[in-house]
């Protein structure tokens, strides 16, 4: 999404060109305008579609004649400009998440992510596997998740409870708990004491999940989440992809909304098998 | 593991580079992560002809796969759009035709969905949608996710027509900036 600056004329034909069939001659006048390219307003439209629809499944009729469909040959995928790199540092980047993993590339795994991690392998790189979505989640002393993890554990089978460690970052000063996790089920639900409560408008605690079946350097995004309360909190996780065998959640400290690509600044916890 | 990360891999291919490499897999893997998304938006946009439309859709999109640049738009926000164009172009089709049959009321659909943060754009979007106005919410949210033209809102919610276009234009321009806004501010 370019960020150039709309005549009024073009903004007029940009916007009805996203919610509207467009004539011929006004087609014809956008592409005079020299914005026919210009996407902005169109990834707008469909970021508002994706943000407020709620999705049903497609038939399976339907799908198996999708898959059936030949496969086009397509040009190869666009190599991203030198100047879109940036020389600023990686940050979670909604709109330009390629520019921040190449930053990643460039930069490497900083030492300074692995230091948070007190002695753990913890690396949350550019998730483009967890770039489906943070569904954010609030944590507070509600029953619900209470009752659903003692529901998870009492089941028995594969549920497994890690301990938290809690590193040096400020916010976990003082934090312990635990995650239960059930690969069978795919379900799980952190368990939080003394750790921080978050402004959600200042920042946000994200979870993430590392998969022994999946590159180490692409942990799966398990969920934005809020904490309102130094007290007992208990967390479900939402995990994007299904998770095969999970070797170690941690989670970060991240803006508003969670990150597609992590800092790596800010670890808090971490749990893994022993 | 730290091996591992001192010197990680570059990230894997994005769902939408392998299937514009022609990998199988991946279209099978994009059907089973965004055609709800695409099949969603077209039972709101064309409830009689959904499955044509879905069609041609991702027909479009295994040929526009290679166009796909993570740098711009993730890739449901990218699918959506494409899905948006092609459902607007069939409207522009239709539009031309005689009409000759009534388009179904459009059915709601009670299955779990996708909700609004089925990716950080989209989330954004949220937020900033959530810090306008009302009755421009109901509009944009009329025209980008059902479907509706300017005089279907005008109708269904009793806004004047200039009124409608003014609240999409302003509220669309809005978005825009909210997800410039955040792109700008970390580039």
């Amino acid at each position: 999404m370019k960020s150039q600056v709309l005549t009024p004329r073009t903004e007029e034909l940009l916007v009805e060109r996203a919610l509207r069939p467009l004539s011929d001659a006004e087609t014809v006048e956008l592409g005079a305008l020299g914005a026919a390219d210009d996407d902005s307003l169109d990834l707008a439209a469909a970021a508002l579609a994706v943000a407020t629809l709620t999705t049903e499944a497609m038939p399976a009729d339907l799908l198996e004649r999708l898959a059936a469909l030949p496969l086009a040959t397509a040009p190869t995928a666009p190599t991203a400009p030198a100047d879109t790199a940036p020389t600023a540092p990686a940050d979670i980047v909604p709109i330009a998440v390629a520019r921040a993993k190449a930053a990643d590339r460039k930069r490497g795994f900083s030492a300074a992510w692995l230091a948070a991690a007190a002695g753990v392998a913890v690396a949350i790189g550019a998730g483009v596997y967890a770039r489906n979505a943070s569904t954010t989640v609030s944590a507070t002393a509600e029953p619900a998740p209470s009752v659903a993890r003692a529901e998870l554990l009492a089941a028995g089978g594969d549920a497994r409870t890690l301990t938290w460690s809690a590193t040096t970052d400020a916010a976990a000063t003082g934090a312990s708990g635990d995650v239960v996790w059930s690969a069978a089920r795919q379900r799980g639900y952190m368990r939080f004491v003394g750790l921080a409560a978050n402004d959600p408008k200042a920042w946000q605690y994200q979870l993430w999940i590392f998969d022994r079946t999946r590159d180490q350097a692409y942990p799966i995004d398990g969920g934005v989440f809020d904490v309102s309360s130094t007290g007992e909190v208990v967390v479900a996780i939402s995990a994007k992809l299904h998770v095969d065998d999970a070797t170690l959640f941690a989670v970060t400290v991240e803006r508003p909304g969670g990150v597609v690509v992590s800092k790596r600044e800010r670890i808090v916890v971490t749990a893994k098998p022993s | 593991m730290e091996d591992v990360l001192r010197a990680p891999p570059a990230p894997p291919p994005l769902l939408l580079a392998r299937v514009a490499a022609g990998e199988r897999a991946a279209m099978r893997e994009c059907l089973a992560r965004y055609g709800g998304l695409v099949w969603s938006l077209a039972r709101r946009f064309e409830p009689v002809d959904a499955e044509d439309a879905v069609q041609e859709i991702f027909v479009d999109l295994w040929k526009s796969a290679g166009r796909f640049d993570g740098g711009i738009a993730s890739e449901a926000v990218f699918i959506a759009m494409i899905a948006r164009r092609r459902l607007i172009d069939r409207r522009r089709s239709r539009d031309r035709r005689p009409v000759t049959e009534q388009i179904a009321d459009e059915a709601e659909h009670a299955a779990a969905g996708t909700g609004p943060d089925t990716c950080a754009e989209a989330a954004q979007a949220a937020r900033a949608l959530a810090k306008l106005r009302p009755e421009q919410q109901q509009v944009l949210v009329l025209a980008t996710r059902d479907g509706m033209s300017h005089g279907e809102i005008a109708e269904e919610t009793g806004m004047p027509l200039g009124t409608v276009k003014a609240h999409a234009r302003r509220g669309l321009m809005s978005i825009r900036a909210a997800l410039l806004g955040v792109q700008e501010e970390r580039s």
